[in-house]
């Protein structure tokens, strides 16, 4: 067969690589914060004159955000370690432990065979996404643990450690079960997130559809639905709570790599960056971990955070071997 | 048509724009008359990104493959240089099914080595504006300071770099695992592959 023949209807017509190259550029400019009235008004123009122009620009914010996950490559990320071939072939992958370049990216990724282990994990300050065979996807978040097991009747993960994101198919014959020590939360199409604190709370956030949260062996459950949340303690009743849009989001914020500190106090910052990373932060007096912080970090850099912290709250940062203490500056 | 959101974004971009180069695989072996293949793809971000909602579509990939038919066929209509034989005989193409595999799913697990790897092709400067914008997280603002450029020079930089991955990832300019998954549609015979189109395993 030839290959696609270009017959121009109109002459005039702008080409489609004219229009990918302005949408680059818009998303570019987007890139740098909110555009202002004069360029919002300029794109809006701009794309309201032709849908190919609406979809090229659509596609490019596609692309960006699909580039987020590049973020999950840390910043150990040197590309010369990288710049073989990039074409792929499952042999090539196959063969990592001959050649330095694949065997490296297998270490990277940590690549398992995941049904044969059934073991899903993600290292201290990895992000992972993971399509799973039914059409469902989990995101880990940093140091996270899941283990599916899907039969027949019921598709069940469980959470051994962490937080993560499920992004479920629905599927009404097949329930979609997360288990989280002694809690059960089932999905009925949706995608939410369950994480397990250190004190064993487990904490569940709906972002879109409904669940079911109940303890294993209970008859009762409790609905969540969108934009809820509920931190099952102990043996507390379960009590839905309502978030905003925006807290849902920063909820989320992790699946790419930032942190948002917002409301937090600086220990419970610390304990949130101890996460992600062995950088420890310490305070010399506990006066200073109940300073509150605010503002959106990398959950990479935990020392810009403490360096950024110490300045705006005139604090004294003295380096440790592994980490920073925070100390209330000393008056010469 | 109003500007695309960042939830929208995100959902393109975790569900439609990894299957773009099976989209344009497909769509390059019945090249219809009077659109170029890029208009097509053009048109279908248009109408997936000016949907109401997406939470209703289960199968993206395949919701896809009948946006961009419909695109074909509206346009057939319209031009009026086709025959109905013509007409009829795109209608009944079979876009190919949608079941993630478990090769699906590793294919997933490779994404990040494939952009590890396809970072490295990059022009130095737009390479290093990436590195610092996407994995390091500054700002292009903080990145101007850093290197000590314009930001109108860095924004550049991170056009030219986001055109360079997203031709390279939406195009197919690597062979995406993710292609020697599909079930393909049984209406082609292999031998119809356009030329330096690489065998799927």
């Amino acid at each position: 067969m030839s290959p696609p023949t270009k017959i121009h209807l109109n002459a005039d017509r702008e080409s489609a690589a004219d229009i990918e190259a302005a949408a680059f550029a818009w998303a570019a400019r987007a890139d740098r914060g909110p555009l202002s009235a004069e360029d919002q008004g300029a794109l809006d123009a701009w794309m309201a004159a032709d849908s190919r122009r609406a979809g090229a620009y659509a596609r490019a914010l596609a692309a960006d955000a699909y580039l987020d996950r590049a973020r999950a490559l840390g910043p150990g990320y040197q590309p010369a370690r990288h710049a073989a071939s990039p074409v792929w072939t499952r042999r090539r992958l196959l063969a990592g432990a001959g050649g330095g370049v694949a065997a490296s990216l297998v270490a990277a990724l940590g690549v398992t065979t995941l049904w044969a282990r059934d073991r899903i994990a993600t290292p201290k300050g990895d992000v992972r996404r993971v399509s799973l065979p039914e059409g469902s996807a989990v995101t880990l978040n940093t140091d996270t643990v899941v283990r599916p097991a899907f039969a027949k009747a019921e598709r069940r993960i469980d959470l051994v450690r962490g937080e993560a994101l499920f992004d479920v198919a629905h599927n009404p014959a097949r329930p979609f079960r997360v288990f989280a020590d002694d809690v059960r939360i089932e999905a009925i199409g949706t995608s939410f997130t369950v994480r397990r604190h250190e004190n064993g709370d487990v904490e569940v956030v709906v972002r879109q559809g409904l669940v079911d949260v109940r303890r294993v062996g209970s008859a009762e459950g409790v609905r969540l639905a969108a934009a809820t949340t509920s931190r099952v303690s102990g043996r507390a009743p379960i009590r839905p709570q309502v978030l905003s849009p925006e807290a849902v989001d920063k909820s989320l914020a992790w699946r790419e790599g930032r942190l948002d500190l917002t409301g937090l106090t600086l220990a419970e910052a610390a304990a949130e960056f101890a996460r992600y990373s062995d950088y420890q932060i310490a305070f010399a007096t506990a006066d200073v971990g109940r300073l509150e912080v605010s503002g959106v970090y990398s959950v990479n850099d935990p020392e810009g955070f403490a360096k950024a912290a110490a300045l705006s709250l005139g604090l004294e940062a003295r380096a440790l071997p592994a980490g920073v203490t925070l100390a209330t500056r000393t008056t010469s | 048509m109003g500007s695309v959101t960042r939830q929208r974004a995100v959902w393109l971009a975790e569900r439609i724009f990894p299957h773009e180069p099976a989209l344009r695989a497909w769509l390059s072996r019945r090249p219809p008359v009077g659109l170029e293949l890029d208009d097509i793809v053009q048109e279908t971000y248009a109408i997936l990104a000016g949907l109401e909602a997406v939470d209703h579509i289960r199968t993206p990939r395949t919701y896809m493959f009948e946006v961009a038919k419909s695109v074909i066929l509206q346009n057939l209509r319209r031009s009026q240089v086709v025959t109905f034989e013509a007409l009829a005989e795109f209608d009944s193409l079979q876009t190919p099914s949608d079941e993630p595999s478990p090769e699906t799913a590793a294919a997933n697990r490779q994404e990040l080595g494939r952009v590890a790897a396809l970072v490295a092709t990059l022009p130095p400067r737009p390479r290093e504006v990436f590195i610092l914008r996407k994995i390091h997280g500054l700002s292009q603002k903080e990145i101007a300071a850093r290197l000590n450029l314009a930001e109108s020079t860095v924004e550049k930089h991170v056009g030219k770099a986001l055109a360079v991955l997203t031709a390279k990832i939406g195009r197919g300019g690597i062979r995406r695992l993710e292609s020697s998954s599909h079930r393909e549609p049984t209406d082609q015979d292999p031998s119809e592959r356009r030329p330096g189109e690489r065998r799927r395993y």
